[in-house]
């Protein structure tokens, strides 16, 4: 005979996972299914974020200043540019060094550049943290007196802003759907446990069993579901990724796609693992609240 | 209970200002027609149901004005027995008797210890390890008695517990429970079983229409 607790609760939703299984299968299935795209989402933002920073390192700012510009006035210019909002890096260029530049793009037919009086202006060349940062950064660089012109890829930074928002939106948009969907699955397979056990509960009850007591073993085993719903999501989706980029790579080598170091596959798994337990616990909790008076 | 009367939804009044004492340790039997509100007077006591009107204390404390959280802690110092038993067919007669002291937390070799005790009573100790199904209805209610007293309560409600079992048996389940009753448990049973109630000469209290019409203290079923 089990009499203890603890063997209690595990016995009880061992028990009720498995009378129950093609529900409990299909609760983890769904749970499965909205971790799975939690994680495609998540890696889908990882590697946006890396490709931003893939090309924002080629995204610069140019600020150039007049031709008149002292070099206090170009410390001031560069003063001002660092305390910009969303300024990650702010590099001078003095004339020297752009017509030297300029004539390392020549290389050997720099001498074409020989004899000629320096044209170009000193700059300031800046990179944004993201993208969506680059309009006003731009708009206050134009502010400063000794700042002639500002050139910047104006384009390609509103479309990677867009591109960036637009897949945050829909990963997380189709997350949160299919998470409500399991959360109501789930809840529903704990609704056909606690009618399939009423006759049960209601002599738990009568005996004396705190509402806990009685609630015990159908909040564990949502927990139970929605952890093998993660860490399925989990094996999923970083085994899908892995797959994906293995092939892509040798494929279209030029893509900057990234590359999952094991402590970012266990971090993404123990998201989806946490996540998982979360959407049990809450679907089960909210169909007994709902059918059990408790 | 002072001035208890109970409403159902729908206007219909199934006790009309019911007033009475049962002391611990006694042993009381209501009786009554069918529809005279024998069982929702037992309900209140265990607060299956809460009175319209009135108070009913159990041990000192009003329990219509309990708190939710405090009802479990009044229902393990009662033990309660049903016309229909109420065992779980999946569990042997051993686990539907250690079923309430589990929910209760009580648990190890002291609760086994229990069991056995309880089972030996009730004359079931060499049935425990069989299921409800294979027992006859008299083991059953027997069964459903040892988890009643399992938990040694003060008081042991029961509800028609002969009302499914023939006069011979009946009369054997009320033995049990008057041995219970000697131990000092107090005993409130609600049935129609005329014979046993003639034959145990106890205090008996008879409803009509949701009122007590009378309360002899060693009564027969009738006047």
């Amino acid at each position: 005979m089990r009499y203890t607790l603890g063997g209690y609760l595990i016995s009880e939703t061992h028990k009720s996972i498995w009378r129950s299984r093609m529900s409990s299968f299909l609760s983890c299935g769904t749970t499965a299914l909205a971790l799975f795209l939690l994680g495609v989402a998540i890696l889908i933002n990882l590697n946006l974020s890396h490709l931003f920073t893939d090309v924002q390192s080629q995204m610069e700012i140019q600020a150039y200043l007049t031709m008149e510009a002292s070099e206090e006035d170009a410390e001031a210019a560069i003063q001002v540019a660092q305390a910009l909002n969303g300024v990650a890096e702010v590099r001078y260029v003095s004339r020297e060094e752009a017509f030297r530049e300029l004539q390392e793009m020549f290389q050997e037919k720099a001498t074409v550049l020989e004899g000629i009086e320096n044209p170009l202006p000193a700059s300031i060349r800046l990179t944004t943290f993201r993208p969506e940062d680059v309009p006003d950064v731009v708009a206050r660089l134009r502010e400063i007196p000794c700042v002639d012109d500002v050139i910047y890829q104006e384009e390609a930074s509103r479309n990677l802003a867009v591109l960036g928002r637009v897949s945050q939106v829909l990963s997380l948009g189709g997350t949160v759907i299919v998470g409500l969907v399991a959360i109501t699955v789930i809840g529903n397979s704990t609704r056909m446990t606690i009618e399939a056990r009423r006759h049960e509960i209601g002599i738990m009850k009568l005996v004396g069993a705190t509402d806990g007591f009685v609630v015990g073993p159908f909040v564990l085993t949502g927990i139970v579901l929605g952890m093998f719903g993660g860490l399925l999501g989990a094996g999923l989706s970083v085994g899908l990724y892995n797959y994906l980029t293995g092939s892509l790579e040798s494929v279209l080598p030029f893509i900057p796609i990234l590359s999952l170091t094991r402590g970012t596959a266990i971090n993404i798994a123990g998201i989806l693992v946490i996540t998982g337990v979360a959407v049990g616990t809450l679907g089960s909790a909210l169909s007994l609240r709902r059918h059990l008076n408790v | 209970m002072r001035g208890v009367s109970k409403a159902y939804p729908g206007g219909m009044l199934a006790l009309n200002r019911v007033s009475l004492d049962i002391r611990k340790g006694e042993f009381v039997f209501i009786v009554g027609q069918s529809g005279a509100g024998k069982s929702t007077l037992i309900k209140l006591l265990y607060r299956e149901e809460v009175p319209s009107e009135g108070q009913v204390f159990v041990g000192g404390r009003d329990v219509a004005r309990m708190r939710r959280r405090e009802v479990p802690l009044l229902r393990r110092k009662i033990g309660v027995v049903f016309q229909d038993f109420k065992l779980l067919p999946d569990r042997t007669v051993a686990e539907n008797v250690a079923f309430a002291l589990q929910v209760t937390g009580y648990s190890g070799r002291d609760a086994n210890k229990a069991v056995s005790q309880v089972l030996s009573m009730v004359g079931l100790r060499n049935r425990q390890n069989s299921y409800p199904g294979e027992l006859s209805g008299g083991e059953q209610q027997r069964v459903a008695i040892a988890r009643a007293l399992v938990r040694n309560p003060d008081i042991l409600i029961a509800d028609e517990p002969t009302g499914n079992l023939d006069p011979d048996t009946s009369l054997e389940i009320f033995r049990l429970i008057e041995r219970a009753n000697r131990y000092g448990t107090t005993v409130v049973i609600a049935t129609h079983a005329r014979h046993v109630v003639d034959a145990m000469r106890k205090r008996v209290i008879e409803l009509k229409r949701g009122s007590v019409v009378r309360d002899v203290r060693r009564g027969a079923y009738d006047d």
